[in-house]
This record gives structure tokens, sequence and C-alpha cells, in this order.
């Protein structure tokens, strides 16, 4: 991409929950709400942690910032969700999510998963061929699946199968980049690399990341910023900045800030009690 | 004997074929004592050497082949009505398992038929469209279509929607949708659909070649009986149950060369 389409791509993102209450069918006949008057505005690149323990309503919140939204009910219930200042009520354009179970189709290779949004009308038409062509070809470098790209997703790991979903969200140059626990089924190291993974790419290649997890560290190592919600009903329990730099060593994960923040996030969900887990990994 | 009541612990491929031979020998044996000891008398039960000699003068008679003449009869009204099978059947149960609308309006015209007794419509057929090929091709197709449909639309469903999400998330229409992820994902199992449809057409060969029978392997059979060549009857069975068995080994081996994958899953 030219230097003035990054320009560009910078200076325009803007994502805004207004009010957002959503309630679902509960199974007993009523409704049970899971998020409860979430309002939060994103404006500018960088890595936003969305913090919760699991089943407080992570998933429904990040749907609704132009990811595919539950059919079975109207999303939000009240609220509003903007993208760039434009109501948003469907599956977005400039907005592209990577699922906790790696969606890679078992029948396609790496590559023609990496170059199956290319083969949507969509894409086509907004992108040359040579130019796609030319991203996945990079992007495959980037993630390191260069001698990977004719195996086929059972052939690779569970880290290399996240690597293809990185990469075929990437090759979109998405401006708003939707991640909902993509780490949570990997063992703890290939975690950890993963992550590394993604600040080099995100470095490569900044856009808005809005990052579900569970995971207080993970949520301390990625953030620029951690949103804190309480379990079900969801409502933002505590919002703050990391300004440290990435990536975060060992060390500052030992640091005086670093375990305050840990504390605050306990703090805060301790506060607001609820069913839900969180995880701590040291 | 050891693991003798474990399903799950397979005999290897050897022991397997020989457990298999030996047990096509024992009825073999069986059925010679039966012949030779005339406990049942050859014309109710023709001996297997005389089943082999019909086999034989089927297939090479005084420079004629009856066997490769009827057998080329019935394989081509069989590839006719499967073609029509594919070509009506898979796009029609893809488009009900794509979408519960037209699966709601459809099905109950459909399903019905699976129970219905196909070799009573026979008849029916006979009325409509005469004693020609066309009711040969009508029936076996009937016979067939109305179990490869709801088989097709079943692969379409039992795809996960992970799929769909996904490829919607990525901008794709709905449509592009089921082309682009679903209709993929479905193709093994619509494969099976195919192979399932084939299978029925073989059983009801006989069936449509009884009425009128001029030619293939049902009027062969059909003509034999007449005769009381109860030696080539068998022969006629024994060489459509083979020829079955065929076209299911090779269908089965095409759909393992094409979706390696659906064994990783
Ligand atoms: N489409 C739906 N219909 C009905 N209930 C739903 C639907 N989606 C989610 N829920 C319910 O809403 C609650 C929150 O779900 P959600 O998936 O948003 O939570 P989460 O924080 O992402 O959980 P997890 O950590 O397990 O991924 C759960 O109790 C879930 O059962
Ligand atoms: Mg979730």
């Amino acid at each position: 991409m030219s230097d003035s389409g990054q320009v560009r791509l910078l200076a325009s993102i803007s994502v805004e929950l207004i009010d957002i209450i959503q309630e679902y069918p509960s199974p007993s006949g009523g409704v049970t709400r899971v998020v409860d008057g979430i309002s939060l505005a994103f404006s500018k690149p960088g890595i936003n942690m969305l913090l919760g323990p699991s089943g407080c309503g992570k998933s429904t919140i990040l749907q609704m910032m132009g990811g595919v939204r539950p059919i079975n009910a109207k999303t939000p219930t009240s609220g509003k969700v903007m993208i760039n200042g434009i109501e948003c009520n469907d599956a977005h354009d400039d907005s592209v999510m990577v699922f906790q179970r790696y969606a890679n189709r078992p029948d396609l290779s790496v590559y023609d998963n990496v170059a199956f949004p290319f083969r949507l009308n969509l894409w086509k038409k907004k992108v040359p061929e040579a130019e796609w062509h030319k991203r996945v070809a990079e992007m495959l470098e980037e993630t390191g699946l260069k001698d990977k790209k004719d195996l086929s997703p059972a052939q690779l790991s569970g880290g290399q199968n996240q690597r293809v979903a990185l990469a075929r969200a990437l090759v979109l140059r998405p401006r708003i980049l939707l991640m909902d626990e993509p780490f949570g089924a990997l063992d703890a190291q290939t975690r950890e690399e993963m992550q590394r993974l993604l600040i080099s790419l995100y470095n490569e290649h900044p856009c808005l990341i809005v990052f579900v997890t569970h995971d207080v560290t993970e949520a301390l190592m990625l953030g620029d910023r951690v949103i804190v919600l309480s379990s079900q009903p969801a409502k933002v329990s505590d919002d703050f900045t990391i300004t440290a730099m990435r990536p975060r060593s060992a060390d500052w994960q030992r640091s005086d800030e670093a375990r305050q923040l840990e504390k605050r996030i306990l703090t805060s969900l301790h506060t607001a009690p609820g069913r839900g887990v969180v995880r701590v990994t040291i | 004997m050891n693991n003798f009541w474990n399903p799950y612990l397979q005999p290897d491929d050897r022991q397997r074929r020989i457990i298999g031979a030996a047990s096509v020998l024992a009825l073999l044996v069986f059925w010679s004592i039966l012949a030779v000891t005339g406990i049942v008398s050859p014309a109710r039960l023709p001996a297997p050497w005389d089943v082999l000699k019909a086999m034989a003068y089927l297939s090479w008679h005084e420079g004629e082949s009856l066997l490769l003449t009827a057998t080329l009869w019935s394989l081509g009204r069989l590839l006719v009505a499967g073609f029509l099978v594919v070509a009506i059947g898979i796009p029609a149960g893809i488009v009900m398992g794509a979408s519960p609308r037209v699966n709601a309006a459809v099905s109950p015209l459909v399903d019905p038929f699976r129970s219905a007794p196909v070799v009573a419509l026979l008849p029916i057929l006979v009325m409509w469209l005469g004693v020609g090929e066309e009711m040969k091709i009508a029936f076996l197709f009937i016979g067939a279509v109305v179990y490869l449909i709801p088989m097709v639309r079943d692969a379409i469903q039992a795809v996960p929607q992970n799929y769909w999400i996904s490829a919607r998330d990525l901008g794709a229409t709905q449509w592009e949708c089921i082309i682009r992820a679903v209709i993929p994902m479905a193709m093994p199992r619509i494969t099976d659909a195919v192979i399932v449809a084939f299978s029925v057409m073989w059983t009801y060969i006989t069936v449509a070649e009884y009425v009128n029978a001029k030619s293939g392997l049902g009027q062969l059979i059909q003509n034999a009986r007449r005769f009381s060549a109860w030696d080539q009857v068998f022969a006629g069975i024994f060489i459509i149950m083979a020829l079955a068995l065929l076209t299911y080994q090779l269908m089965t081996a095409i759909k393992r060369k094409l979706y390696p994958w659906e064994t990783q899953l």
C-alpha cells in the first residue's frame, strides 16, 4: 500500500458503541440481559484489550463492531454502533474477525485459505489481481508460512493454523481487526510466540485492534488500552491505558507498574463478583 | 480369543481378506454339497459349476456375447438415468439445504417418496410413457432421485455454521457463502449421495427391464426364467451384484482421490 494510503488509513478510524444493551431469550422463558449499557469509543489505531470473565458477553460486544451478528436475536437490543460516523447494523467491510476456533478451510491449501477473500466479488472488484497476489505472498512471508503454503490446515499445528487465520485477515488491510480469544486454545509457549507475532504484524500494518481475552497477563502484555468488563450482565468496570513499549519483556511483567495494573484488574473483577473465571499466567 | 468382542480393534488387511475369502468359500462348499448330494434338486438350485458354465455360455456363444450386449444396454440406461439424477437432484438438494424456506415448501413433496413403493409406480409410468426407453429411464430416475435429494439436502445442512459465518465476515453475500464455502465443504457427503443413488439404480435395473423386455440384464434374467434356465438366472444375478460392487468401489476410490481432506477432519 502507498504511503498516502497508510496515512488515510491511520487518519480515519472510529468505532463507537453508544448505550449498548443486549438481551437474549433465556431457556426458562424470559430474557437474560447479557450486556448492560456499554458505551465505548475507539478512535485511533492501537491494540485494545477487552478483558472479562468467560461468558460475560465479550463475543457479543465484539461481533457488534462490524462482525457477523447472532442470527437468532436483534443485536443490539438497544443502543447504536457507529463505524466512521455511520450507523452499522451488520458485517462491515472495514472489519475482519479472527476466531478462537480457527475457521480455516480443510479443503483448501494454506495459500488458498489466505487468498480466499479474493475469490469473493467484493474484493475481486476492490483489489486488482496483481496486487492481491503480492499481498498474499507478503503475508505468508510475514507469518512464517511461506514454505507451508501448499500444505493443508490439517497438517499444521494449532499455532500455525492461527497464523493462517491472521494472514487471511490482514491481506484485506482491514482498518478494524476483531480478535475473539484467538490464542485461547493454544499452549502457553505457542501463545507467547503468537503474541510476539501479532505485535510485529501490528507494527507493519497498524489498525484498530479489539482483542477479546480472559487472560489478565495477555491483556497486560499486548494492550495499549485495557477495558475490564464485569461478569454478566457486562458493564465496563475499568478502562485504562498502558504506555510501556511493546514487545514487553519478562522484566516489565515483574515490574511494579505491571504488578499494580494486575492487582487493579483483579480487584475490579472481584468487586463485581460473578460466575465466570479469568486466567492469570505467570 | 483375544479381543474378539472389541469393536474398535480392526484385524489387519491380510487377516480380513483371509476371513472374508474363507466365509465365501464356506458358502460355496455348502452350496456344492447341496448340489452333489441332491438334497435340493438341480431344477430348484443349480450347482455352482453349472452357474459358472452358464456364465461362460452367456459371455461367449456362437460368435456373440449376450452378456456384453445386455450389460452395455443396462449400463447405458443407468448412465443416462444417473446423469439426470445428478443434474437435477444435486441442484434441487442444494437449494433445499441452503434455504430452509424452500425446504419447508418442497420436502413434503419429496420426503414421502423415500418410503413410497417405487415399484408400484411402474404401471403408472407405463401408462404415461409407454413401454420404451423413456419409461425405463424415468423409473430408474425416480427410484434414485428420491434418495439423492434428501441426502444432498442433509449434506448441506450438516456443514458447520462457522464456515458460513467466516465467509460472511469476509464480505461474502449469502449466496456466495453457499457457493464458496458451504457447497465445497458438503462435497464429500454429496458424493456419498451419488454413490448411494447408483447402488439403488443397480437394484432397480432388473425391474425396469422386466417390462417389454428386449435388452439388458433384466431381460436376460427374465428370458432365462421363462425357459426355467435357473443357472442363467443365477449367473445374471451374480453379474449384476458384481457390477454394482464394481461401481461402488470405483466411485469410492474416486471420492477418496477428490476429497482426501475429508478423513483428516
Ligand atoms: N445467539 C445467542 N442466543 C442466545 N444466547 C446467547 C447468544 N450468544 C450468546 N448468548 C449468551 O450470552 C452470554 C454471553 O455470551 P458471549 O459469547 O458473548 O460471552 P463471552 O464473554 O464471549 O464468553 P466466552 O468467554 O465463553 O467466549 C452467554 O451466557 C451466552 O449463553
Ligand atoms: Mg466468546
